[in-house]
């Protein structure tokens, strides 16, 4: 699946990012949350969507969640498409109670294997050539991933 | 029937020609639109006081408004009134400046070529570009994906098939049959099983569940029924719009997804109907966003001609197939006619042309007297225009 050069799209990360980022390399997910009135903010914005207060904290989340809605994209970003069909999914992270739910790509489970509802967790990869990490979705094992696939 | 007393009229409309590919520029389909549509009713540029456009700059002077060009272009005019939203609620909008004296005559302008929404159409990169911190092609989304995962959750949730998503795409396609400006008409009739057995796109949407993904461009010309008098067309008369977002760009789902009271488009078809006083059963004739096959059950549940999870016993039924009590999309629609990238202006003017009588017999509705249009789009049901039109 790894390129020899890394075609995907890379973030810009900013003042508002790195901290995301930074605890994406360490194998954290980090979600802000109002200190106002405890809302999780997904995606991250400047104030809280409830309360309009921007007093967010950075909070670590367990990572594990349930497959929201996927799809197996076949016409789509060209290097996503290289190695063919590939898998896009929103997982409603098991935190709340107001639904957290995070887009990413689904890897290490067959199309025919995915439903709504089956359990996932976050799993990390690090960007060859890049001082990045990023995050994906994969079938929640009893040993959580923390692996390079990507 | 007796509508309220209204003051503004669609009195021009033009298409240029859609295709899949034109060998010309964005902007020669624009001036050809906006000209088209004008000479239509009997005016020219020099009677246009305010315009909205779907382009997204000044190419020539870099300005982050799109409207300074055309304020240039139309000869450094001033002009009174500069209109923005999706198309139907840039003219609902327009509408109501028109009413209070702000501006006279109005142009909605639109015009793409070259471009296309297809992220496979894209050259492959050489090296990883620099998106956003939370942007969706960090993991390849793309437009057919947003709206494969609204269509997976709303076939889970309603126990909706694939089957009923499809008789959409075949209505729409019938449709486009009795419409040569139409892409896809001359190609047919096709049945469910064409589209189940058309190739997979994003899951579960097939090719035949998407819009087209073409050129061409569209003008709409507004101005007072007074005026409209005068002018060369029959009068269109505009009696209630609606606009309403509720969520940034492909960012995010909707959370709620399917939300009972409704969302953006709910908000602005009950504006849009309570200020034009009529009811869902008084509209004989409909435009509504069609970009893929779910989108325009959801516009049915959404605006309230159904409850929520019934709109493919709805379609089923024939209610919006030509000879049914709401034929919608009559051209064929963003599946079958064509989708130029900001097509909710299609929508409205298909529903003018009903209203005045004037399109193919074969897609004539009957004494059409009352219409809808909806544009929307938006992250897959955060924006949203509504338009009630209706002649004497």
């Amino acid at each position: 699946m790894m390129a020899e050069t890394w075609i995907r799209p890379v973030p810009v990360v900013t003042a508002e990012s790195e901290v995301f980022y930074s605890g994406l390399k360490e194998r954290r997910f980090l979600v802000p949350r109002c200190r106002s009135c405890d809302a999780y903010n997904w995606t991250p914005y400047p104030a809280c969507r409830s309360c309009q207060s921007m007093d967010l904290e950075w909070v670590e989340v367990s990572g594990r969640g349930t497959i929201y809605t996927f799809t197996e994209i076949h016409v789509g970003a060209r290097p996503f498409t290289t190695d063919g069909p590939y898998i896009w999914a929103f997982a409603q992270l098991e935190e709340g109670p107001r639904p957290l739910i995070v887009m990413g790509n689904l890897i290490g489970v067959g199309p025919e294997e995915i439903q709504i509802g089956m359990p996932v967790s976050i799993g990390y990869h690090d960007i060859p050539g890049h001082d990045l990490t990023m995050y994906h979705f994969e079938p929640t094992t009893d040993a959580t991933s923390d692996g390079a696939e990507g | 029937m007796v509508f309220p007393s209204r003051e503004v009229a669609v009195v021009g409309v033009y298409t240029t020609e859609q295709a899949p590919t034109l060998d010309r520029s964005g902007f020669s389909l624009e001036i050809e639109a906006m000209t088209g549509a004008l000479a239509e009713a009997g005016l020219t540029v020099a009677d246009v006081d305010g315009i909205a456009t779907t382009r997204m700059t000044s190419e020539v002077s870099g300005s982050y408004d799109p409207l300074y060009f055309w304020a240039e272009q139309m000869g450094q005019r001033p002009l009174r009134y500069l209109g923005s939203g999706l198309p139907a609620a840039a003219l609902g909008k327009a509408a109501t400046a028109i009413a209070a004296g702000m501006c006279e005559t109005f142009v909605l302008v639109h015009g793409k070529s070259g471009t296309k929404i297809n992220p496979a159409k894209a050259a492959m990169p050489t090296a990883a570009e620099q998106v956003g911190a939370w942007s969706e092609r960090l993991y390849g989304a793309s437009r057919a994906g947003w709206y494969a995962v609204w269509a997976r959750r709303y076939m889970h949730e309603f126990g909706v098939t694939s089957e009923q998503l499809a008789q959409v795409a075949v209505d729409a396609r019938h449709h486009a049959t009795f419409n040569p400006n139409s892409i896809m008409g001359d190609r047919g009739e096709i049945t469910v099983d064409d589209v189940m057995s058309s190739r997979t796109i994003a899951s579960p949407l097939h090719l035949l569940d998407c819009a087209l993904d073409n050129d061409g461009g569209y003008a709409v010309v507004l101005t007072t029924t007074e005026r409209a008098r005068d002018l060369k067309a029959t009068p269109v008369t505009i009696l209630g719009a609606g606009e309403s977002i509720y969520i940034d760009y492909y960012l995010n789902l909707p959370s709620p997804l399917f939300p009972p009271e409704g969302g953006a488009v709910r908000k602005a078809a009950d504006t849009a109907f309570g200020l034009a006083g009529v009811t869902h059963d008084d509209i004989d004739v409909a435009g509504l966003y069609d970009c893929f096959t779910v989108t325009l059950l959801r516009d049915l549940e959404e605006m309230g001609f159904c409850p929520l999870g019934e709109a493919a016993a709805y379609v089923k039924d024939g209610h919006t197939r030509l000879g049914g009590s709401m034929p919608t999309n009559t051209d064929g629609g963003c599946l079958s006619s064509s989708h130029n990238g900001h097509p909710g202006g299609m929508h409205v003017i298909e529903v003018v042309r009903q209203l005045r009588g004037t399109v193919t017999p074969g897609r004539q509705v009957p004494d059409a007297q009352l219409g809808v249009a909806l544009s929307q789009g938006m992250s897959v049901m955060g924006g949203a225009g509504v338009l009630v039109l209706g002649v004497e």
